[in-house]
């Protein structure tokens, strides 16, 4: 059964070593376990002692392997094509990695006597000792033989405190290879895939594309069988959910089912790689690369507005966007030359880090953070290398330097940002989704603007509606200022609308005095309304950095036009305020304490508000008065002046008064005959009327309308823009950002094939490098990922590292021809999506059995489907689409569904700047969950639960969990309580009179699949339990139905439907209806 | 009228067809299997672990977020008095970083304390008279006047305590813990997280990924505790099915899965099914444990009447104290409020009033219980705070200071009675037995009975552990 190789080795290996059967285990315990769980069972013999870590202990007695023969069988050295050698990448480079690069390596400042043992040059030297590490061909002679396999724990390596002892299996290895010459070899990763020849197998009838030829030969080699193919009602739910996220409707089950012909898998396939599901499913997975977020992430969390890039990414996908574009674009679109909109969006990528808005932090510190994260970010999703590790010193296992970590950096060192509050540089573009409904509402306002232009013509009813504001008597009065200075030299210039906009210096404090003039003299109340303006920080109403002001003091001085002499300060009953931060109210603006005032969240909410201040007593003087007011803004942490404040005056009653008024002007006119007026009062009269109150006013409403919703669809979004000569880069020792020490330039490590000369030395440069066919790792991680997505592991499982830390390939030929595969396709993505879903290996049943489960539990040879639970989002789509609720529509900002109350403020409540968790209504409780606000610090908890991360950095894989906290959330929350609810609507609509119909129906909508005769009778049995619990219990039912936002059902039995709520609960907790299998 | 069942032939109780059938499974067998099950479950801490006999089983963990004054609680300093309003010398400030916030000031002040010190207990510890409490237990404390840390800010220096790093993304103490040593109850998460309700408008946020788990499976993270609606998120059915329904449902489910579990043979929906289990016993336990009405009257008068009250920092206390009865691991409790930039002298006695009597009380509690010889207790904040006035020295605040610090610690492992390190006259610098961040974790888990420096997991080609590649066990202060 061994090949004979192995058998060779075994009698080699038995003269040297009878090692006691635990250093065997310790050997493959330690450092080379994980190349076990991998490369385990290669041979048919493996497979006799399956070989994982944890069933070591199992071995049988009768085996009495020796070390070297378990070795040869566990790393597949019998293959052969292999020969008889040792082979570095396979067998060498993981010990030498783990056992003792961390000192001789390619970290240059922790390297011990000189010696470094990555590099062939450096291990054959004479060291300082005089002796040699290696001498290739005589182990005897070298110095690390003698070293590794030393029975004085002072004289052997590696040092005690670095870890234990190699094993002599692992001695031997080495000894080995150095008596075969002591061949190096680059890292396997770093070497340019190529294309492989398919392997010889067995069984040809059963591959159906290259993919199994590589699978089933593994298998074939190891005596283990493949699986039979899913079954037709398991395939089509398997591919809906991993193409689309969604699961398939009954009538595709079906309609898949009954098609026959040769071809109905392939159409099927087309059929859901062309549904816009897919660019959603597929963005998720990319959202957790990019560590998309709606937040912030530092301090206050604050929120950002950057989901157009997010529809950018569903829409990439859509379009099929080779994944050259996709990646030169979300790098480098703004440098590409004449950079479309969509193309400079797409650099949001880069923008999705946390930006801190805390008040005491260093500039220079955070910059420098966003720089590393970016840098970070990229080396890890397209070189799947851990370059950050090279931060603080040169990389411990990998040949990166310091100095070329930081050349790497050099690339994104040149964005004109900020540390504190960087959010610019930012682009106001559309939302690639919104495109075409953006076309479609600028021809509609366009329309409305030609109609309207007839319609503001229209004043046939202007006087009856003149009369009707003629006896209606209230009125504010804009008043016109005659001066206005500020005690702290803020520059304040009055606009035509009689608005002051401050400007210039923002002093600490500041009081505001406004002097105007009016005929009237008996004057009820003041109104102050502070305006946003485009000059004011974030377009918002206050001239504090974040936009909010606070008026800790508002005072009145009334005098006489007519003798200045005669003066009253005006006091005031009341103060109100249109909108009140909370704990700065209004009627704080008339206490004496300077430290409290009126604010309006200026952070969060960039809007103008309102203030009415109403005097005890009506107010003014005969023959005109003067009036001065004074606005004071003396709260301690200084510079909240409002931005924009304009005043105006009412003598109406005060229980008339409202915020917003007509102009005084406009009423006056109203109460004159029509022959009365002058032509100036009726003109503005008239076109009040047409612009308000006439036929033109609905046109201008619907025009505002959809204004708003066309600007609503350009919020801006943070991009990459590179500025000249912004700043140089410099090695930061330690990595820390005031420890700057020599100067360096962009550029590529040694290690990877150089930059080709004709590329731009900037990210564009870098991008493109990174596609270039010679790049060994780009193709190879990037179709390792995908790959993951649908098996759950990649090729290599340690998808993030690539590195000589990482693991080896399970399927290296594999992974060699998908990599040349995608570059060489013009890396169409659907094209290697449909490679993988149209394979034997992924239609196999997973139905294989406890024994299989139990010998290979994460399926790295593939002998069987893939069965993962589903991902967060498809968890919560698949119940929204199961009972009906879902509400598909592609893009948008961002919603807010169920979410238990306080949970963000039980964490931060600061005035200013924390809300309450906004929960949506509608729609929004039922749109797809990649479009949940996703909040860094207080993520959703269905989506968190269910194992999606914080979106804090980089994630390449998420955690798969199973935990008692999920099933409470599937069982009580509830988004998935009210589903259960539709679901039963759906199943009693379905089949009005036959019971047994709806369970089957039921239970289809849940899993897919007809139940069989046992699960009709427990399902049966569950229902008449059930029924018997609600028809005991008054009022049962009526809570339980009562569940969810969406209108109670009126049309059913009470009962029946809380009975038939209750079992689409127990569908939707089911393993198998959140589990892709 | 005939049921469907009647009518296809199916009508049989479901529990003889399991017990008939060859290929089914009885309830017998499954709620074996089950048990089999949370067996291994429950002790799904790494088999290597503990590298020692550990001292503590658990950890209570009150942390003070907003950093309180060592100043004015703990590190007593005599000749403050004589230095009170003299410029901070140069050479004490050294050329120390500065925060935003008065990186700006011309002058620093040195601002005595306007609080009297005390000595408590046989040990005669010094403490502030804002801490009666905790003086009546000066002799079980081991107070460490000499922590330091790099952070300056707020949240990395949290982060930083949370994690042993400054920026996001690394497993929390408490994921570490349990990762390391599994879980000691089937009822219960391991890790549990308490929020103390803040009053405080100018506290510091907290966030989710100070319990979060990193890079380590995210079943690890902590659980929230939480004072308003249920107590731990999504507890109770908003539908209020009976706890007799609820039994059948999951029997119900637990057959359905079962008998998948026999079709396919993936072990995973065995452990669903067990996921099921807890859940339904926590159902029962989580509102046993928030059930504080049946706490004797005596337990009130030593926490204080504000125990009654969800969301205080004394209920969080006896909360931690029936956590701790119940077997769970590390419980961590959060109080905010001690940022005082403004105004200390009249905002620190509002802040002690709120925490003294409630830890005070815990230590005593579980001494009462002979629990405080396996239950470390911790108290402290993310970094200390300036000896100079920030702002106007009447009404003065004081800064942010990384550079000294204190913290408490009581119980499993540490000595009663100590206080450990010393800073200079001017309450400035650390001139003896300076205790890193690094060092105060590798304490921690030494008392737990793990080697720091051996509790590793593998993440992208490095084994990373809670203490980085620093971290020395603070001998000293151990039992």
């Amino acid at each position: 059964m061994c090949a004979p190789g192995a058998a060779f080795y075994m009698s080699t290996a038995g003269q040297l070593f009878a090692p006691p059967r635990r250093s065997l285990l310790a050997g493959l315990g330690s450092g080379y376990n994980r190349g076990i769980a991998i490369l385990s069972g290669f041979t048919e013999c493996c497979h006799q002692t399956t070989v994982f870590p944890m069933k070591i202990n199992s071995i049988p007695c009768r085996f009495k392997w020796l070390p070297v023969l378990m070795w040869a069988l566990v790393s597949g050295i019998a293959h052969a094509e292999d020969g008889l050698r040792v082979d570095f990448n396979r067998d060498i480079r993981p010990l030498l990695s783990n056992a003792c690069f961390r000192c001789h390596g390619p970290d240059s400042n922790k390297r011990q006597a000189g010696l470094r043992l990555d590099q062939s040059q450096s291990a054959f030297a004479e060291l300082e000792s005089g002796a040699r590490a290696i001498i290739p061909g005589d182990p005897v002679g070298s110095e690390l033989v003698a070293r590794i396999s030393a029975a004085d724990p002072d004289f052997r390596m590696p040092p005690a405190e670095h870890g234990e002892p190699l094993s002599a299996e692992q001695v031997e290895r080495i000894r080995l290879w150095i008596e075969q010459g002591a061949e190096y070899q680059t890292h396997w990763s770093f070497i340019a895939p190529r294309r492989t020849a398919l392997p010889f197998v067995k069984e040809t009838s059963w591959p159906r594309n290259a993919i199994d030829f590589f699978v089933l030969a593994q298998l074939e080699a190891k005596g283990l069988p493949h699986a039979d193919d899913a079954d037709r009602q398991a395939l089509i739910r398997r591919l809906a959910f991993d193409i689309t996220g969604l699961p398939p409707t009954l009538e595709e089950v079906d309609a898949f089912v009954r098609d026959s012909s040769p071809a109905a898998y392939e159409r099927l396939v087309e059929k859901y790689l062309a549904s816009p599901a897919y660019g959603e499913n597929m963005a998720r997975s990319w959202l957790d690369l990019a560590r998309y977020a709606d937040t912030n992430g530092y301090q206050y969390d604050t929120e950002r507005t950057h989901w157009v890039w997010r529809d950018w990414v569903i829409h990439a996908y859509n379009q099929n966007k080779p994944f050259d574009q996709f990646t030169i674009e979300q790098l480098a679109g703004d440098l590409i030359s004449d950079a479309t909109s969509d193309q400079i969006l797409a650099t949001g990528f880069n923008r999705n880090h946390g930006i801190t808005i805390e008040g005491g932090v260093i500039d220079e510190e955070y910059r420098t953070e966003y720089v590393m994260d970016r840098l970070i970010t990229t080396g890890t999703v397209w070189l799947g290398l851990t370059v950050g590790c090279a931060r603080c010193h040169d990389h411990k296992y990998d040949p990166i330097s310091q100095q070329e970590f930081y050349q790497l950096y050099a690339y994104f060192n040149l964005v004109p940002e900020r540390g504190q509050s960087g959010f610019q540089p930012s682009l106001q573009a559309v939302s690639p989704l919104a495109a075409r409904k953006i076309a479609a509402l600028a021809t509609t306002i366009e329309e409305l603007h030609n109609s309207l232009a007839v319609a503001k013509e229209d004043d046939l009813k202007l006087e009856e509606w003149a009369s009707a504001l003629a006896n209606g008597s209230f009125t504010w009065r804009v008043q016109t200022p005659v001066t206005a200075t500020s005690s702290g030299g803020t520059t304040i210039t009055p606009l035509e609308d009689n608005s002051l906009l401050a400007s210039g210096a923002n002093p600490q404090n500041d009081i505001y005095e406004i002097q105007f003039t009016t005929p009237e003299s008996a004057i009820t109340a003041v109104r102050i309304e502070c305006l946003t303006h485009p000059s004011l920080p974030g377009n918002g109403p206050g001239r504090y950095q974040n936009s909010n002001f606070v008026l800790t003091g508002f005072l009145l001085e009334a005098s006489s036009i007519a003798d200045p002499s005669q003066k009253t300060n005006v006091t005031f009953r009341e103060a109100r305020a249109d909108y009140n931060q909370k704990n700065y109210e209004v009627r704080l603006a008339l206490s004496s304490d300077k430290n409290k005032g009126w604010a309006v969240d200026g952070p969060t909410r960039k809007k103008p508000a309102t203030a009415i201040f109403v005097a005890e007593k009506p107010f003014g003087f005969q023959a005109g008065t003067t009036l001065k007011v004074i606005l004071r803004h003396e709260v301690s942490f200084g510079q909240h002046g409002i931005g924009r404040p304009r005043i105006s005056i009412s003598s109406a009653a005060p229980a008339r008064l409202s915020f917003q008024d007509i102009d005084a002007a406009i009423v006056d006119a109203a109460k004159l005959k029509p022959g009365d007026r002058t032509a100036e009062q009726h003109q503005v009269l008239r076109t009040y009327y047409l612009d308000n109150h006439g036929p033109a006013k609905q046109i201008a409403a619907e025009i505002a309308r959809l204004e708003k919703q066309r600007s609503a669809s350009f919020p801006a979004t943070m991009i990459m823009r590179d500025q000249e000569n912004i700043r140089t880069t410099h090695i930061l020792n330690r990595g820390q950002y005031n420890q700057p020490a020599a100067q360096v330039f962009a550029g590529t490590p040694q290690v990877l094939p150089p930059m080709p000369d004709d590329l731009p030395k900037n990210r564009l440069g870098l991008a493109q490098w990174l596609m270039s066919p010679a790049h060994p790792l780009t193709a190879r991680v990037a179709i390792n990922r995908y790959w993951q997505q649908f098996f759950g592991n990649g090729l290599v499982k340690t998808s993030e590292d690539f590195g000589n830390q990482g693991a080896r390939a399970s399927h290296p030929g594999l992974l060699e021809w998908l990599a040349v595969e995608l570059a060489s396709s013009q890396w169409d993505v659907k094209n290697m999506v449909r490679l993988i879903v149209t394979s034997a290996t992924y239609r196999q049943t997973s139905h294989a059995g406890r024994e299989n489960y139990r010998k290979d539990p994460e399926n790295l040879l593939l002998g069987r489907g893939p069965r993962m639970r589903l991902a967060a989002e498809q968890v919560r789509d698949n119940a929204l689409a199961i009972s009906g609720l879902l509400v598909n529509a592609l893009g948008g900002t961002s919603v807010y569904p169920y979410q238990p109350k306080g949970i963000w403020m039980e964490l931060n409540n600061r005035p200013g700047f924390s809300k309450e968790y906004p929960q949506g209504s509608g729609k929004d409780l039922y749109r797809r969950s990649l479009y949940t606000f996703w909040k860094r610090t207080v993520p959703s908890p269905m989506l968190k639960t269910l194992d999606a991360p914080e979106r804090e950095f980089c994630t390449l894989k998420r955690s798969q969990t199973n935990t008692p906290l999920q099933s409470l959330l599937l069982l009580n929350g509830p988004q998935f309580v009210e589903a259960a609810r539709h679901m039963a609507v759906r199943v009693l609509n379905r089949y009005p009179h036959d019971q047994q119909k709806r369970l089957a129906y039921a239970f289809r909508l849940a899993t897919g699949r007809h139940p069989d005769a046992t699960e009709l009778v427990i399902l049966a049995e569950a229902f008449d339990e059930q029924r018997e619990e609600f028809e005991q219990q008054n009022g049962l039912a009526d809570s339980l139905l009562a569940v969810g936002d969406s209108p109670p059902d009126t049309i059913h039995d009470k009962l029946q439907l809380a009975t038939w709520t209750t079992l689409c609960r127990l569908l939707m907790n089911l393993d198998e209806t959140i589990t892709k299998g | 009228m005939k049921t469907f069942l009647q009518e296809s032939g199916l009508l049989e109780n479901r529990r003889q067809f399991f017990s008939r059938t060859s290929t089914g499974i009885g309830i017998a067998a499954l709620s074996s299997l089950l048990s089999a099950e949370q067996a291994t479950k429950n002790k799904d801490g790494l088999p290597e672990l503990p590298h020692f006999a550990p001292k503590a089983k658990r950890v209570i963990y009150l942390l003070q977020s907003g950093a309180p004054s060592q100043v004015d609680l703990f590190d007593h300093k005599p000749s403050l008095e004589k230095l009170h309003m003299q410029e901070l010398p140069a050479e004490i400030r050294d050329g120390q970083r500065l925060t935003g916030m008065t990186a700006g000031q011309k002058a620093f002040p040195i601002i005595n304390s306007p609080f009297k010190f005390n000595q408590h207990g046989q040990s005669g510890m010094w403490l502030s008279d804002l801490l009666p409490h905790l003086g009546g237990v000066a002799d079980e404390l081991c107070l460490i006047n000499s922590m330091y840390t790099e952070a300056i800010n707020h949240d990395p220096a949290i982060t930083f305590f949370q994690s042993g790093h400054q920026q996001p993304g690394r497993p929390s103490l408490g994921s570490w813990l349990s990762y390391g040593l599994g879980s000691e109850t089937e009822n219960l998460p391991s890790f549990v997280v308490m929020l103390t309700k803040n009053n405080f408008n100018q506290a510091q946020p907290i966030y989710d990924r100070l319990w979060g788990s990193g890079f380590l499976p995210s079943k690890y993270q902590g659980v929230k505790l939480r004072s308003q609606g249920d107590p731990v998120l999504y507890l109770s059915d908003p539908g209020r099915l009976g706890a007799r329904s609820r039994r059948k449902l999951l029997n119900s489910l637990e057959q359905l899965n079962a008998l998948r579990e026999q079709e396919i043979g993936d072990p995973e929906i065995n452990t669903r099914i067990a996921q099921y289990e807890m859940a339904y016993r926590m159902q029962t336990s989580v509102p046993e444990l928030a059930r504080i009405t049946d706490e004797p009257q005596s337990t009130f008068a030593l926490y204080g009447e504000a125990a009654k009250q969800p969301g205080t920092h004394a209920y969080n206390c006896l909360m931690a104290r029936r956590l701790s009865e119940r077997g769970v691991r590390f419980i961590q409790v959060f109080h905010r409020g001690w940022d005082h930039h403004s105004n200390c002298a009249g905002n620190l006695p509002n802040l002690t009033r709120e925490t003294d009597q409630g830890s005070a009380a815990l230590i005593a509690d579980l001494k009462q219980r002979d629990m405080l010889k396996d239950t470390l207790v911790i108290w402290g904040g993310e970094f200390g705070r300036t000896v100079y006035a920030q702002g106007n020295p009447a009404s003065f605040g004081r800064d942010h200071h990384p550079r000294s610090f204190s913290i408490w610690m009581a119980g499993g492992g540490v000595q009663g009675g100590l206080t450990y390190g010393k800073t200079d006259d001017y309450c400035y610098n650390i001139v003896e037995n300076p205790v890193h961040v690094h060092d105060f974790h590798a304490t921690i888990l030494h008392c737990m009975g793990i080697d720091h420096e051996r509790l590793t997991h593998r993440f992208q080609g490095r084994d990373y552990r809670l203490t980085d590649v620093h971290g020395k066990v603070v001998e000293a202060i151990l039992s």
